[in-house]
């Protein structure tokens, strides 16, 4: 009992990440249409830029934390407005294939500025572990989980209740008349990609505290994205953050009662069985964000 | 108000309007009829900037407008309720009429349009936060046009607003329209209901094929030999 309680916690605090990059993604593909495999290197790029802040330039902790959602924000802008832009009118397939080289690129020039050895950022919390009851709880972890809910939180909001969120939703919903409301679909979509790949940034600067930073990260974050917004519904934020702690309710369950060895191929097996069984996706509504 | 001279307009290669010129003067209401693919929409999806005309040229009180932006062309006063309401499904109500008033900042005016439009549409009032997706389709149209009115704009285009209606909602929402010209607001309006939309307007034209064959009163237009044939069944 005390182990599953175990397992349930540590679910609760990846989930919380991994809903963060999930949103992101699903607001990228659900707003732009565009399928972004750069997303797993805004993730790496996040915990890179936590690495260098707090470790290399001695900023505190939780301020380097906050400029590296800042820094992703910019990044995903930028992408928006030199990759993406350009191919507005371009197919599907055609924005894909560009985010794919975008993410070769990225990952490449990781590689190069900081090498192939993994590299882990001290945090000002205390070492020893918090105990509650039977559990054990790192202070760390604890706080990645209230800064991930505090994320996800502020992002529903910004969707749901402000001026900006209604336009990126009636742009979801119907682009051609949400520009015949005077919405200026050009900036919704940078404002989306910001948004998104700040939220990957997030992501990756908090579990880059957590685990250790290497140049490959950003893979199985791109494809544990793609599994959670497959498994909540293409564009649904709710759906997106269900899917995070699902994802990470298989993984650790996986992990804890299957086979450790297995963690990372439990998502996918979801996966599979969501697409023959269920391919919207669990909670999808049709047409809907928010 | 509305001088368009030349309008030529493609999707891809295919001419969907061959140089139409029209004009709308302040205060009147005018009717553009024809048949399906003719054109209509297209000229309207040009005028307020969701398709970039191929050449020509739009002026619109004394001002060209030809490269304007959607958003522009909305902030200088014209909206546009497209043709198959285009509500936004899975916002509610309240939602949709704000975002018809995206580009204003007088908030309390905002309020107060919000208010005449729900004493206007009762039953938009009960159902203001419900998402418009669930709305009847007689109850869309109503939200479709109180949207636009929402931009308070000067001009008022009208894509169809009878299609997909039972007669008994359209003769409303024909009379809305009315009413909506009679407050001040100009209307250019495109409908294939050609004898309810000709003894409406001031001013029409006819449109065959992407150019502009025939145009006058409504009476005059009614009275029309090939017109009676073709558009109001003899």
């Amino acid at each position: 009992m005390v182990e599953f309680g175990q397992h349930i916690i540590n679910m609760l605090i990846l989930g919380s990440t991994y809903a963060l990059l999930g949103i992101g993604l699903t607001l990228i593909f659900g707003i732009m249409r565009i399928v972004n495999f750069a997303h797993g290197e805004l993730y790496a790029f996040g915990a890179y830029f936590v690495y260098l802040a707090a470790m290399m330039l001695g900023i505190n902790f939780f301020i380097a934390l906050l400029l590296a959602i800042v820094a992703g924000c910019l990044m995903g802008a930028l992408i928006e407005v030199t990759l993406l832009r350009p191919m507005r009118n371009a197919d599907i397939d055609t924005t894909m294939l560009v985010m794919i080289g975008a993410m070769i690129i990225m990952q490449n020039t990781e590689q190069f500025i900081w090498g192939g050895v993994g590299k882990s950022v001290n945090t000002p919390f205390p070492q020893a572990p918090l105990q509650v009851g039977p559990f054990f709880l790192s202070w760390l972890s604890l706080f990645v989980f209230f800064a991930a809910l505090g994320l996800i939180g502020a992002t529903y909001l910004l969707i749901n209740r402000t001026k900006l969120g209604k336009a990126m939703r009636a742009t979801f919903q119907d682009r051609d008349t949400a520009s015949l409301m005077g919405v200026n679909v050009q900036a919704i979509y940078m404002a989306t990609f910001a948004i998104g790949s700040a939220l990957a940034a997030a992501a990756g600067a908090l579990l880059g505290a957590v685990y250790v930073i290497t140049p490959q990260m950003g893979n199985l974050a791109a494809l544990k994205s793609f599994a959670i917004v497959i498994l909540g519904g293409l564009g649904s934020i709710g759906g997106a953050t269900i899917g995070g702690f699902i994802l990470a309710l298989a993984e650790e369950m996986g992990a804890g009662y299957v086979s450790s060895g297995y963690r990372d191929a439990m998502g996918f097996l979801i996966i599979i069985a969501v697409l023959l069984f269920r391919p919207t996706g669990l909670f999808a509504r049709k047409e809907r964000i928010g | 108000m509305l001088d368009i001279s030349d309008l030529v307009c493609r999707y891809g290669k295919v001419e969907a309007v061959k140089g139409i010129s029209l004009s709308v003067k302040e205060g009147q209401f005018v009717v553009l009829i024809g048949a399906n693919g003719a054109g209509k929409s297209t000229t309207l999806r040009s005028i307020s900037g969701v398709l970039p005309p191929a050449s020509g040229r739009m002026m619109f009180e004394g001002e060209d407008i030809t490269r304007c932006s959607a958003r522009d062309i909305l902030a200088r006063g014209i909206a546009h309720c497209p043709e198959g309401r285009r509500v936004f499904p899975a916002m509610t109500v309240d939602e949709n009429l704000d975002m018809g008033a995206y580009l204003r900042a007088d908030r309390g005016e905002i309020e107060s349009d919000r208010e005449r439009i729900f004493t206007m549409f009762p039953r938009l009032a009960e159902r203001r936060a419900q998402v418009a997706g669930t709305l009847s389709g007689g109850e869309q149209q109503m939200l479709a046009i109180s949207r636009a009115i929402m931009a308070k704009p000067k001009l008022i285009m009208f894509d169809e607003p009878s299609l997909g209606l039972a007669p008994n909602i359209v003769e409303q929402v024909f009379e809305i329209i009315e009413d909506i010209r009679k407050s001040g607001t100009t209307v250019l309006m495109v409908e294939q209901n050609a004898y309810s939309a000709l003894q409406m307007c001031d001013y029409a034209y006819l449109i065959e094929a992407g150019n502009i064959v025939l145009s006058g009163t409504g009476d005059d237009l009614i009275d029309n030999e090939h017109i009676r044939k073709a558009y109001l069944g003899g």
